[in-house]
């Protein structure tokens, strides 16, 4: 396989990934704004932001944080590098050379996403409209996701599950450090409203709000809900499944065995700890810390996958 | 006047009347249908031309519902005939490109070959495998009565639009696949297979490769046959990679993979000479392959189209092929040449000044229907132009008369109407020398129109040859 296919299909999937971790966030922010709140809503479309990697870029463009403006920014706009409409151009632009690389099916998927998001941008939205828009994403996200699934089980294959679970994990992650302190106990609050609606906000944002209440009996509490987005390997957004599946895939590839020992072996330290590791440790530990250095390490694997194998 | 269809007014050539009949029971309603069927089909496996505007639409080719229809006995003939003319056209670089027998026979003068840009140097004194140095000739026919057709030109270097023959018909399938339980066409799906075979029959002597690697070299996704590019490749399950995949190091030519480099024995390049080899042809070109012509020259890669090849299908060489199938085949030509004035020679320019309003006035380097002159359907100051051209530049033209295109029945505003058409079929030329069953049809849409290019508002069509 070229270096250069690789890289794309790598990309493909962490575009066709981000644009459905920004629907989300953008989701949630307008949940939110349903909600009465008593730190006010603009918080909470200043933490999407933040989540979602783009509150410098939107400062940069906005004076002010508004509902109409952050959906914009988040959604369509061109000068924002991870917006819906961004992530599916670049997809698309990426799929249009190595389309010979995956089946026809998911060529069609992403292009037929990008076709009618051209049409979407030419018409006027409404705020209310943005439940309708994140769930036409996560729609085509899925439609994407499913053609692979017909997909030769080869390195191709591969690259795209190594860019689907970095991008992941450093999705993940990051909303977890926007969010970390919602987690940390707090006695003054616990079970109050605003913890249940911040808890909320978190699982909606990883789409594990049902999930969780699956894997975990009784009630919620602040460990439970980050031993969920952390450690949990049933959890297909948990720091802890992302590292499984990224290890997973980078060990599947056949091609140069040394190169991939050589990132197998940056990564495996943190695929045991946290493998092995007791959240309330973690906790003790500071759980921003640990993320923070989680987001340093995918990082880096990241740099190390990119001087591998795509140069 | 010659209508595809229709023999007179009231008679149905045999091999339509199928088509008739299913179009009489079409409504307006399932036309409009079908048409937007297809469009968002084109849209979505994305056989469209780019553009430098990314957010903009892309362009997609009108496709025409109607099929164009060959009997077997009408393709026999043109297959023949195009076979024929291919094998000529790689005789005759095999030739110039080494002994130059048909310049010391005068049948053609030196100074046309050799001063033209499209002739390469560099290639003098060196023989491609199996002496095949354009293995994918497309060649522009057109019709003028049953049993006339004219070349109107060849196109020796990299001829594009069988993508379009492909996926016409991959729709017409699967909109109407009745009409294929009940007309007997012959498939041409085994294009890409029968492609490979010739690459790979044309590999380099240095091959060590049972299986030769072969690559398909595209200029990038700005390039408007992107999609062909893309499309072939995957066909063939071979990569298509751009010129900085690629790398040379001692005497190979080798892409870069993710198990490290990986050794290419036959390039299909759809990049023109000019950046293939920024050492051996333009220093100033950013993309290309610096050293793969010392490569080729030694036998480590073959690359298909030869470099040069494009000086077998120059508007002015092609004048002298009639002759080239004499002089190194010793047949007489099955297809005719459309009669063709060189501006270079004085008497010849003379005559064309005199008579330009009924002829047409070509570039010699232009393509896609730009920069010509139709005399009878211009006006006076656009003649008057042409006329300046001509005198102070006359090797840059020539000059033709203006052909009779036949009609094919097309669909207009849901109804039917005869449109102008010609044909692309694609010649391959390796091991053996073989033509698709079909072609590309191209169709100018716009009534009264003999331009079909699809730059100039012209579409495409399905076209059908019978099995026998």
């Amino acid at each position: 396989m070229l270096s250069r296919t690789a890289e794309y299909l790598y990309w493909i999937s962490r575009y066709m990934e981000r644009a459905e971790t920004t629907a989300r966030l953008l989701d949630v922010g307008y949940r939110m704004s349903l909600f009465p709140n008593p730190s006010g809503y603009n918080n909470e479309w200043e933490s999407v932001l933040s989540a979602a990697g783009a509150i410098e870029g939107y400062k940069n463009k906005y004076k002010t944080i508004e509902q109409k403006n952050v959906e914009d920014y988040l959604f369509f706009d061109e000068s924002n590098p991870s917006s819906v409409y961004n992530c599916i151009l670049n997809a698309r632009n990426n799929a249009l050379v190595v389309r010979t690389s995956f089946t026809p099916e998911s060529w069609l998927a992403i292009n037929k996403t990008y076709q009618e998001i051209l049409n979407l941008k030419q018409q006027q939205f409404s705020i209310s409209d943005i439940p309708d828009l994140t769930e036409w994403t996560i729609e085509q996200v899925n439609l994407f996701r499913g053609s692979l699934s017909s997909l030769l089980r080869n390195d191709g294959y591969n690259f795209l599950f190594l860019g689907l679970f970095i991008e992941r994990a450093d999705n993940s992650a990051r909303l977890l450090d926007v969010k970390y302190f919602v987690l940390l106990p707090k006695p003054q609050y616990v079970g109050g409203n605003i913890d249940n609606m911040q808890w909320s906000i978190l699982l909606r944002s990883l789409s594990s709000f049902r999930a969780f209440r699956w894997a975990y009996d009784g009630n919620i509490t602040a460990t439970k809900i980050a031993d969920f987005l952390v450690l949990n390997n049933n959890c297909p957004r948990s720091l802890s499944f992302c590292i499984q599946n990224i290890v997973k895939h980078l060990t599947n590839l056949t091609c140069s065995p040394e190169k991939v020992g050589r990132i197998y072996n940056n990564l495996k330290d943190l695929n045991t700890k946290i493998q092995e590791e007791k959240i309330e440790t973690i906790v003790e530990y500071g759980l921003h810390q640990f993320v923070t250095q989680f987001i340093r390490k995918i990082s880096s694997v990241d740099n190390e996958i990119h001087k591998e194998f795509f140069n | 006047m010659f209508n595809e269809m229709y023999q007179s007014e009231s008679v149905i050539r045999n091999h339509y009347n199928n088509i008739n009949d299913w179009l009489d029971q079409m409504t307006s309603k399932v036309i409009l249908e079908k048409n937007a069927e297809a469009e968002t089909h084109f849209r979505n496996i994305g056989i469209t031309f780019s553009t430098n505007n990314e957010t903009a639409r892309e362009r997609i080719i009108p496709f025409d519902l109607i099929p164009r229809i060959f009997t077997y006995t009408e393709w026999l003939r043109l297959e023949r005939g195009v076979i024929q003319r291919a094998k000529a056209l790689n005789a005759f670089l095999a030739d110039i490109y080494n002994q130059g027998e048909i310049i010391k026979a005068n049948i053609i003068p030196k100074e046309i070959i050799y001063k033209k840009k499209s002739f390469e140097p560099s290639m003098f004194g060196f023989s491609p495998p199996r002496d095949i140095y354009s293995p994918i000739i497309g060649i522009d026919l057109v019709r003028t009565g049953p049993n006339d057709y004219f070349v109107l030109e060849d196109n020796c270097r990299t001829p594009s639009g069988v993508s379009y023959m492909l996926e016409n018909r991959e729709i017409m399938m699967r909109m109407f696949p009745d009409l294929f339980h009940n007309n007997r066409v012959t498939p041409i799906d085994d294009y890409p297979t029968r492609l490979l075979q010739t690459l790979m029959s044309l590999a380099p002597i240095k091959c060590e490769n049972p299986e030769p690697v072969c690559v398909l070299l595209t200029p990038g996704p700005l390039n408007s046959a992107y999609y062909e590019h893309s499309f072939l490749s995957d066909q063939m399950g071979i990569e298509m990679v751009e010129s900085t995949d690629l790398f040379v190091e001692g005497k190979y030519l080798y892409m870069k993979t993710v198990d490290g480099p990986k050794r290419v024995d036959v390039v299909y390049r759809r990049i023109d000479d000019d950046f293939l080899d920024p050492l051996c042809f333009n220093p100033q070109s950013v993309i290309g392959i610096p050293g793969i012509m010392d490569v080729y020259r030694t036998g480590g890669v073959n690359i298909c189209s030869a470099p040069g090849a494009g000086i077998a299908d120059d508007k002015a060489i092609y004048i002298y092929v009639p002759e080239m199938i004499k002089f190194y085949l010793g047949e007489q030509p099955i297809l005719d040449n459309v009669e063709t004035w060189n501006c270079e020679k004085e008497q010849e320019l003379k005559y064309v000044l005199d008579n330009i309003n009924e002829l047409v006035v070509k570039e010699v380097d232009g393509s896609g229907g730009y920069g010509m002159l139709i005399g009878p359907k211009s006006s006076k100051s656009s003649i008057d132009k042409f006329k300046t051209k001509l005198s102070t530049n006359p090797k840059g033209y020539i000059a033709q008369p203006l052909l009779d295109l036949s009609f094919s029945p097309t669909l207009i505003k849901n109804q039917v109407e005869g449109r102008r058409v010609d044909l692309r079929p694609f010649c391959l030329i390796g091991e053996q020398a073989q033509l698709s069953s079909g072609g590309l049809t191209r169709v100018a849409m716009n009534e009264g129109s003999f331009v079909v290019n699809s730059s100039q508002g012209g579409g495409v069509k399905d076209t059908w040859v019978l099995a026998e």
